[in-house]
């Protein structure tokens, strides 16, 4: 079984992002990066996959991202976890339109003859949620997105998907492309041995074949600033002056 | 015994024949050793290791700890030492018949080694009688366990108790009942030497070599853990089985006589955990035999000790520094644990957000490390780039540490600190956003990777700055910095906050309130395990708080020192749940609050959280502070 996941590199969430002087993009400064949340849960479903075959090492997992050189890393740090090898689709420009980032993944994996390719349910930074179903079409390949369980027997793919208050389950057959949800599987942390061993597994770099942008990115800006809360007062003293500022200041009563 | 005599030639035969064996034996035993692993820090520094081996080994330092077992035990190994001349002018006797030391010595010497052979051996029959009485009516708890060869003390008491009367029995009287007791006393002393290799009682030989060449109390770093090489050390990592441990770990397997002292302080064992550091050791020394008799079915590792063991540990060091024969049995769960990690990443799932938050964000918790100096805002403290900006370079540096900077309970004594370090005037900075986690957590956690990785960008941090001097409130980063960071070239003169204010109040630098209206306060203090038995610093946060507060009383727990008692926070415990036994805490606060104390202090941040919280789930008005704090609230 040949399986490829899509992997992205985004920046560490929880920190307070500041916009770069162009206006148009993050200023990356001291920012951290890795693997964004969803797709680090396909690389560990995809190496889940490979360790129920019969003959694990008959079957791969090949990771690919598409991005300048740092994101050899984020590849790294998949093999690490155990993926085979990597392609690194190497664009340097930041890229908005899911729709070229799509073309150049699709380019990539036609001809690969992966049997299932993942991605994550989307990414962490952009939250489009639009690049993997775009693949799918560009391959004519069926897609389900948001997947928590997958099981793949003879040919066919089961997928279940969250949904409020119930689920589904869907099967279709491979090859196929399926989007990863949270629940699926906790990502492995990399063993040091797993670090070794990745330093020595195979990374390509070409470049990506990107299609054109159809829309750009013009502005992006910070929420204002939470004006600091007030302490009015303690106990039922406060109620009044409490009642009164909810009506003429916050216009709530 | 007459002149030359079949008899003579039949006891040089079984003295050969006994020595033969014995020497085969002490081969097979070296033979063992050898598969170990190399470890050449064990011939550095005689004169420290003679003075270990005479404190430790000869008079017997921490046997005494004890102070029933310890005068019993003593009395034995002294007149073993003693006898040990008998027995050899008995052996040369028995081979040349007649032979005496008499002659060879002035009269009055062979008189007070005559005299002192009697006295020895009494003393000898009445610590065994004692000994056996003892483990028989008393049942004392630290002797009892199921890993342990609970028959093997009685056999050996007995054996020594038998081996006194011969000898006395042989002394007095004549003719063939005096044959017969000599030749009794002398197959006792051979069968007895012969016996030692396959009991656990190894450790009459084994000991004293034992303290020599460990480095539990030095030469070297104390606590300090060895550093892999991440480049080369990798054929395995940590240890899996006896075979990737130290040579010297597996001579601890020798030495042990299952005292028991190691797992009746080990804060784990004491509260109900599966971890039993006397039991790791035992389970060395099993394993290494079965190895050695080329059984490679099962590894150390899994099969003798599991993970849940291994995870109990806080790295308190309580276990090695009772150890009366200087066995380090921490050092072997630590490498256990960089096998799990770093080989096989085996560890509790809830480590891994701090794992990952270590290498994400510099801090094993998951706040923005643009945040790290929030805590100063408005104080007027510089940071080092700040400074460096200027040209300028402060006297110490501030090193604050992930809780000093994140955690709200442990900013308080953050700022405390610092309100200190201005009024007495000290030219300070902080390293703001640079800091970043010393590794500590990571490096007990066994992913010597990781903690690798923050040790280095934190020693290029400091170098760039032409940092000297560091002060810290924090165990955990002292002892990173000040003890481990030397192994990757980082060399800095690093003190604890309580030591610093201390050396400050000496010099009359800290200005505090006149005293007439102070109440009287009763504190007691609980020693922080990186502090203490691991630095040896107890008296400074003490005499700071008696400075800091003249009208104080302060009362010490049964445990205190260095038979403190581990909060349960560290070695990594801090990220994973406690989820067996009783709360480790929860029996430390316990202990603090039976004494009365109306405050408890502290003096390392995660003792702070464990006390604090503990304190607060028993709806007790007991005040946790730490020492900067009582001494800050003083401030003029």
């Amino acid at each position: 079984m040949k399986i490829a996941v899509l992997i992205k590199r985004v920046p560490d969430m929880d920190v307070r992002f500041k916009i770069a002087p162009s206006g148009t993009a993050v200023d990356e400064s001291g920012l951290k990066f890795d693997i964004s949340d969803f797709d680090g849960y396909a690389v560990e479903a995809a190496l889940q996959l490979k360790e129920k075959q019969a003959d694990p090492a008959a079957s791969e997992v090949v990771v690919i991202s598409l991005g300048p050189d740092v994101v050899q890393e984020t590849l790294r740090k998949a093999m690490s976890m155990g993926a085979d090898r990597a392609v690194q689709l190497k664009h340097d420009a930041p890229l908005h339109d899911s729709y070229a980032i799509a073309t150049a993944l699709a380019a990539e994996l036609k001809g690969g003859a992966y049997d299932l390719v993942m991605f994550g349910r989307m990414s962490i930074d952009t939250a489009n949620q639009s690049t993997g179903t775009i693949v799918a079409e560009l391959l004519g390949l069926p897609i389900v997105t948001a997947i928590s369980q997958l099981t793949v027997n003879g040919g066919q793919v089961t997928a279940r998907r969250e949904l409020e208050g119930a689920y589904e389950l869907i099967a279709c057959p491979l090859p196929a492309v399926v989007s990863i949800d949270e629940g699926i599987a906790r990502p492995r942390y990399p063993s040091l041995k797993g670090i070794m061993a990745a330093k020595k597994k195979p990374l390509e770099t070409k470049p990506a074949q990107v299609g054109e942008e159809r829309y750009k990115l013009d502005k992006m800006e910070l929420p204002p600033e939470r004006a600091a809360g007030r302490i009015i007062g303690e106990g039922k003293d406060a109620v009044p002056e409490l009642v009164r500022l909810l009506k003429e200041e916050a216009k709530v009563l | 015994m007459g002149s030359w005599s079949a008899s003579s030639v039949l006891f040089t035969i079984v003295v050969v024949a006994a020595f033969g064996f014995f020497s085969y034996n002490v081969q097979r035993l070296v033979g063992e050793l050898q598969l170990g692993r190399h470890d050449d820090s064990r011939w550095n520094d005689l004169p420290r290791r003679f003075w270990n081996f005479l404190q430790i080994g000869i008079f017997q330092k921490k046997i005494f700890r004890d102070g029933v077992a310890g005068p019993m035990h003593a009395a034995i190994f002294w007149g073993f030492c003693v006898l040990t001349l008998g027995t050899i002018e008995m052996i040369l006797g028995g081979i040349a018949p007649g032979f005496s030391f008499a002659p060879y010595v002035p009269a009055p010497v062979y008189a007070f080694y005559e005299m002192n052979q009697n006295l020895w051996g009494a003393l000898v029959l009445a610590a065994v009688s004692f000994a056996l009485f003892r483990r028989i009516t008393k049942r004392v708890k630290r002797l009892q366990g199921k890993e342990t060869h609970a028959d093997d003390p009685l056999l050996i008491l007995s054996w020594i108790g038998a081996l006194m009367i011969t000898m006395f029995a042989s002394h007095a009287t004549t003719g063939i009942v005096h044959d017969l007791f000599w030749w009794s006393h002398a197959l006792l002393v051979l069968g007895f030497l012969n016996y030692l290799p396959y009991s656990k009682h190894l450790h009459v030989v084994v000991s004293l070599p034992n303290v020599f060449l460990s480095n539990t109390s030095g030469p070297g770093v104390i606590g300090a853990m060895r550093p892999m090489d991440l480049e080369s050390d990798i054929a395995v990592f940590g240890a899996k089985d006896v075979t990737d441990l130290s040579w010297k770990s597996l001579l601890d397997g020798f030495a042990c006589t299952e005292c028991g002292r190691c797992t009746s302080v080990c804060p784990a064992n004491l509260t109900g955990k599966l971890l039993n550091p006397r039991k790791i050791v035992i389970n060395v020394r099993e394993r290494l035999e079965a190895e050695a008799k080329g059984d490679h079915s099962k590894t150390l590792l899994d099969d003798f000790i599991t993970e849940e063991e291994l995870w109990s540990c806080t790295t308190c060091r309580a276990c090695v520094q009772e150890c009366p024969v200087s066995i380090d049995q921490l050092s072997v769960i630590l490498e256990l644990r960089r096998n799990l990690v770093l080989g096989e990443s085996r560890f509790p799932e809830e480590v891994m957000p701090a794992f990952e938050s270590m290498e994400q964000r510099g801090s094993p918790w998951a706040f923005d490390p643009g945040d790290r100096g929030k805590w100063a805002a408005g104080l007027d403290i510089p940071t080092m780039a700040e400074m460096a900006g200027r040209n300028q370079r402060p006297e110490v540096l501030y090193w604050v540490g992930c809780m000093g900077s994140f955690d709200d309970r442990a900013k308080k004594t953050t700022v405390a600190f610092a309100k200190i370090l201005k009024a007495a005037n000290v030219n300070f900075a902080i390293l703001g956003q640079e800091e970043k986690c010393n590794g500590d957590a990571a490096r007990r956690m066994g992913n010597e990777y990781l903690y690798q990785m923050l040790a280095k960008e934190n020693i290029e941090t400091l170098e760039r700055y032409g940092v000297k001097t560091v002060v810290t409130a924090c165990p955990h980063c002292f002892h990173q910095i000040g003890n481990e960071y030397p192994q990757f070239g980082g060399n800095y003169d690093v003190v604890h906050h309580s030591t610093y204010i201390e050396s400050l109040m000496a010099a009359g630098r800290v200005p505090l309130r006149d005293d007439l209206h102070e109440p009287v306060r009763t504190f007691t203090y609980h020693d922080s395990c990186y502090l203490g038995r691991y630095n040896d610093v107890y008296s400074a946060p003490r005499e700071t708080l008696k400075r800091a507060l003249p009208m104080l009383n302060l009362v010490e727990m049964p445990r205190s020192k260095d038979r403190g008692l581990c909060c349960g926070a560290g070695g990594g415990r801090m990220f994973m749940e406690e989820k067996v036994g009783k709360r480790i805490n929860a029996e430390r606060a316990e202990e603090a609050l039976a004494t009365g104390a109306d405050a408890i202090a502290v003096a390392c941040p995660f003792c702070m959280t464990m006390m604090a919280d503990s304190v607060k789930s028993r709806d007790s008005h007991v005040d946790v502070y730490d020492v900067a704090e009582v001494v800050a609230g003083r401030l003029a």
